[in-house]
């Protein structure tokens, strides 16, 4: 049953894989019809709009907004939730939607009070 | 005069000419047949007018012409067939190729350019042959401290998950690659990766600008993922299933966009700030960070991430379509099968026909799909029209419109269904 459900999924992997198969034959053609001049000292080194490039490449940012990931680990969790009930919905009595209003409460004051916050401090 | 060679002699021509048949003949009856047949022996032939085609039969077949219909048409059963033409990879990337090309020509419209003109006679439309001929003929450079593996394979992983995407969109009545019960969420499975490719292409370039607007598509991507979901909530909750086809077919009468307004024009918005579109292309804005995370891609690579976008552009479009227009659903425009066709021509002394196999498609997919590509096609322009018309705006402005306003039409727009569910206009009952 549960590989059933899964074998139906299976033609999305194919065309994955199919993405890849054709996709690829591309790069190699490409690396093999193209040019490859002599090298230079900057002719691989990362583009900095004509500038030596200097320092890291990976260096250390700042992660503004990083909150606001927070918040869509928790509010994409609730999403995918509300399409369990929301699928289900022709199928439920009406008092079942009673406590999804509860929770859908819950869920908007702490994101009412999470986007109170962002306004209160700067660094969001 | 020296139009030949100066020792040109005719004999020798036709000998070589015959020499080179006299090969051809020999490989292609030594071994190419031989593999042919090989491996119409080791996949699984269909059975045809209840004979099983053999590979024996397969050949005889395929010299035939009047023959060659039915085995087409068992391919066109076939997963594959789905997968590598119709429904899937090649006629999603025939549609990207066009919206490139019209992009660029409508865009120059609207700002009174004239756009592509010189490659190709009429209008400049042999342009995107040439780019793709230049792409595919330059070098790719790699920056020296690049994470190579990552790097080389982001383009490509990029391509196959907007194709993945691509199965899940139904075209016409029973043409889609993956029928799922969970098309919905496969659909929001497939744009979560998204993300994290881009991440990765651009934490494997080691290089900054890349750096700076992968960060930026990442945040972008994933704070516009919620009000996608919640605002196609409003859809599900009225159908009362997940499953693509079943949502489009549920349309027969009227498109969901008459009840649920609100939530077309929340799914528009952040479909396009999910394909980096202006106003929202934050992540590849050219004025301030060189090309963003596409910086250092180059020659094929550059192409094949163009490619793997407008794919998925062409996804998004299909899924408005599927969701809120109706999908295949429309006046019924195709003229029926030709009788006579199925009973054979007279065409003067002789009669043609009658031809076993047809009709290859019957009309109601042909009607599905002119109607799918109509609407879909209509969508695309509207998400190109922004770009000749909008600025870019502020990476603050468009977190605090993902966040509170565009969450809060999308509950609004959950409330309308859930008000027209519970009124008794829709649903059991109802109109349906």
């Amino acid at each position: 049953m549960v590989g059933e459900l899964a074998g139906n999924y299976s033609t999305v992997v194919l065309m994955f894989a199919f993405g890849i198969a054709a996709m690829a034959p591309a790069l190699i053609i490409s690396r093999m019809v193209s040019p490859r001049k002599r090298s230079n000292p900057v002719k691989f080194l990362p583009m900095e709009c004509g500038q030596v490039p200097t320092g890291e490449g990976r260096t250390h940012f700042m992660m503004q907004y990083y909150p606001y990931i927070l918040m869509f680990v928790v509010f994409d969790v609730m999403a995918i939730f509300l399409y369990a009930w929301g699928s289900a919905l022709l199928e439920l009595p009406k008092s079942a939607t009673l406590p999804m209003m509860g929770f859908l409460a819950i869920m908007f004051g702490a994101m009412a009070f999470a986007l109170y916050q962002s306004g209160r401090r700067k660094i969001w | 005069m020296s139009a030949l060679a100066p020792k040109f002699k005719l004999s020798e021509f036709i000998k070589s000419l015959l020499d080179n048949a006299f090969w051809m003949v020999l490989l292609v009856s030594l071994i190419g047949l031989p593999i042919i047949q090989i491996i119409l022996f080791y996949i699984e032939m269909p059975v045809i007018d209840g004979e099983l085609l053999t590979p024996f039969l397969a050949m005889t077949w395929l010299a035939d012409p009047t023959r060659t219909l039915p085995i087409v048409k068992a391919f066109m059963a076939t997963d594959m067939f789905r997968v590598m033409a119709f429904p899937g990879f090649g006629f999603a990337a025939l549609i990207a190729a066009a919206t490139i090309f019209v992009e660029r020509k409508m865009l120059a419209k609207l700002q009174l350019r004239v756009g592509p003109f010189y490659c190709g006679k009429i209008e400049g439309i042999l342009q995107l042959m040439g780019d793709g001929l230049k792409l595919i003929s330059k070098e790719i450079i790699i920056p020296a401290k690049a994470d190579k593996p990552i790097f080389w394979a982001a383009p490509v992983i990029f391509v196959a998950t907007a194709a993945a995407f691509v199965a899940l969109i139904p075209v016409a009545p029973g043409w889609v690659v993956a029928d799922v019960d969970l098309g919905l969420l496969g659909v929001f499975a497939v744009i979560g990766f998204f993300p994290i490719i881009t991440i990765l292409s651009a934490w494997s370039a080691n290089s900054k600008f890349p750096f700076i607007g992968g960060i930026r598509a990442l945040f972008q991507m994933v704070s516009f993922e919620i009000p996608l979901i919640l605002s196609l909530l409003g859809v599900v909750i009225l159908t009362g299933t997940l499953n693509l086809s079943e949502i489009a077919a549920s349309q027969s009468s009227f498109p969901w966009i008459i009840f649920l307004p609100v939530g077309a024009i929340v799914f528009f918005i952040t479909m396009l700030a999910e394909l980096e579109r202006i106003p929202f292309d934050l992540p590849e804005a050219e004025s301030e960070i060189v090309a963003g995370w596409l910086t250092e891609f180059s020659g094929m690579m550059y192409g094949l991430v163009q490619l793997g976008t407008y794919l998925k552009l062409y996804a998004f479009a299909g899924l408005f379509v599927v969701l809120f227009l109706g999908g295949w659903n429309g006046p019924m425009v195709v003229p029926p099968f030709p009788e006579e066709l199925l009973t054979g021509v007279e065409m003067g002394p002789l009669t043609v026909g009658p031809f076993p196999g047809l009709p290859l498609f019957d009309q109601e997919m042909l009607n599905g799909t002119l109607w799918f590509v109509l609407k879909t096609v209509g969508v695309i322009f509207f998400i190109l029209l922004p770009r000749g018309v909008f600025p870019r705006i502020r990476i603050d402005m468009l977190l605090s419109l993902g966040w509170t306003k565009l969450i809060g039409l999308a509950f609004v727009n959950i409330f309308i269904a859930l008000g027209l569910l519970y009124a008794g206009v829709l649903g059991p009952g109802g109109l349906q």
